[in-house]
């Protein structure tokens, strides 16, 4: 039974007919041909898919896509542009905290989250809010440093 | 992989909710977070026909407290919702640690309470808590609404006291005795995400006479309750020898398997530890 659905993607209203066991992340790679979102586990474990349902981070590999109906959906190209990074995507190309980049898309939206709402969080906060998301090559150190390096261009007190 | 084909269903009222199982019971799944239930399907694990979006039904999003009725949380709310809130955080210290542990943040948006004691995974983090706060589990089906002790609830590997027509409306926890504090630890692997290896709640209470509650996750077929704490703190001793004479009991009152994670000899050994720790927490022994 296929339904209609309409959403907000990005800051632009889509409408979209999907079947109740297409998962968002599907939908988002493949319809929406938007593909920093990424297809990792599929179990999530991993935090690849993350992106921001209503302003809430939710992994797109354990969301029925018919479940967004009337949403806010948010995603890694919807934050920032090439032209005009956001302060996190900046960050991390700055501090060397992409190597592979697979994770690159679900950290900053994590750390993203955490930021907008705890603006100089903790080494310890920093480290609780990417604990969902695996990254393989990097190593956490520098990643934990471009969160760091944002939250004070972002206006945050760390020195 | 794809998920199966299934019919989805979203009732908007717990009415709704009652009438659709009351018809499809045995071939519907309810689908809350579905942190579980999406990755159940996934591997071809379960197969509804159709599941059922309890998410849209307002009746079921309520998180309520009041001096005399003690703690409600309604089968939609999610684990984040739990770790906001500053009664659950003074006074069901166990079920708000329990749930900050509990997966990551971004899974905790989605995941709720119902949902991890529905599951029903002997590692299920919420149970412990659940059963040193005494909770009680509200079943609603088209019979009608009953009761059911959360040391009554969990049946078996995944299995519930529900029946295929019931669902869980709300969890409710009584006020704890005065004076209570409660805790929960879990051991894992990794200091991030994990399933428990052993998990263990206490909840401590003493105004004239010891109330001392042990539950564990991970360490038998279901999570348990070992009885046999609160007779270690009946008789005489120091406090240092009540706790070691409870320790000693936590043996006896499970039984751990090897699986992954780890083997049965090790969980039993850290179960005992963990219970020395969370009552030593609680006592203000440091
Ligand atoms: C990456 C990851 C990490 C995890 N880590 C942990 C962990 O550390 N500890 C832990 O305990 N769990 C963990 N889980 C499991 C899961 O997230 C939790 O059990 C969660 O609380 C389930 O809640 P949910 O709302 O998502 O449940 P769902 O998936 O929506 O439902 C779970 C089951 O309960 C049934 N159900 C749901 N609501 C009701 C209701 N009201 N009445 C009757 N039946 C109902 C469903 O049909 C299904 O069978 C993890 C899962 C993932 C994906
Ligand atoms: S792909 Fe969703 S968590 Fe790994
Ligand atoms: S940069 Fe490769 S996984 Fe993190």
């Amino acid at each position: 039974m296929k339904k209609e659905i309409e959403f907000t993607i990005n800051g632009k209203s889509r409408k979209l007919t999907v079947k109740p066991n297409e998962l968002l992340l599907n939908v988002i790679r493949e319809d929406l041909g938007l593909t920093g979102t990424k297809y990792g586990c599929g179990t999530g474990e991993c935090g690849a898919c993350t992106v921001l349902i209503d302003e809430e981070p939710v992994l797109s590999c354990l969301t029925l896509a018919i479940t967004v109906d009337k949403k806010k959906v948010t995603t890694i190209e919807g934050i920032g542009t090439d032209e005009n990074p956001h302060p996190l995507q900046q960050a991390f190309v700055e501090t060397g905290a992409v190597q592979c980049g697979f994770c690159t898309p679900g950290m900053i939206l994590s750390a993203k989250t955490l930021l907008d709402k705890n603006p100089n969080p903790t080494e310890d906060e920093i480290k609780r809010a990417i604990e969902g998301n695996l990254c393989r090559c990097t190593g956490y150190i520098k990643i934990i440093e471009a969160i760091k390096l944002a939250s004070v261009r972002m206006g945050g007190r760390r020195k | 992989m794809p998920l199966p084909e299934f019919d989805y269903i979203r009732p908007k009222s717990v009415e709704e909710l009652v009438s659709i199982l009351a018809k499809h019971g045995s071939e519907a799944k309810l689908m809350a977070g579905g942190t579980d239930l999406l990755v159940l399907m996934r591997d071809r694990l379960v197969r509804p026909r159709y599941v059922v979006d309890i998410k849209g039904i307002g009746e079921l999003q309520g998180l309520s407290w009041d001096e005399g009725r003690g703690l409600t949380i309604g089968a939609a709310v999610t684990l984040n919702e739990i770790i906001a809130s500053e009664v659950i955080r003074e006074r069901f210290g166990a079920l708000w640690s329990a749930a900050s542990e509990l997966a990551d943040p971004t899974v905790r948006n989605r995941a709720t309470l119902v949902g991890n004691i529905c599951n029903a995974s002997p590692a299920a983090d919420t149970a412990p808590a659940l059963l040193v706060h005494n909770a009680e589990v509200e079943a609603v089906s088209a019979k009608g609404s009953r009761k059911i002790p959360i040391e009554d609830f969990f049946k078996g590997v995944k299995r519930t006291a529900l029946g295929p027509d019931e669902f869980v409306k709300a969890v409710h926890l009584p006020n704890p005795p005065d004076g209570a504090k409660s805790w929960y630890l879990k051991w894992k692997r990794t200091w991030g995400e994990d399933l428990a290896l052993v998990g263990v709640a206490g909840l401590v209470a003493n105004s004239g006479k010891w109330i001392v509650r042990v539950a564990l996750s991970s360490v038998a077929p279901t999570p348990v309750l070992v009885a046999e704490i609160q007779n270690a703190f009946e008789g005489g001793g120091t406090l240092e020898e009540k706790i070691e004479k409870a320790a000693a009991s936590i043996p006896g009152g499970i039984c751990p398997i090897t699986d992954v994670r780890c083997n049965a000899e090790y969980r039993t050994h850290v179960a005992a530890i963990l219970t020395k720790r969370v009552l030593r927490k609680l006592l203000g022994l440091g």
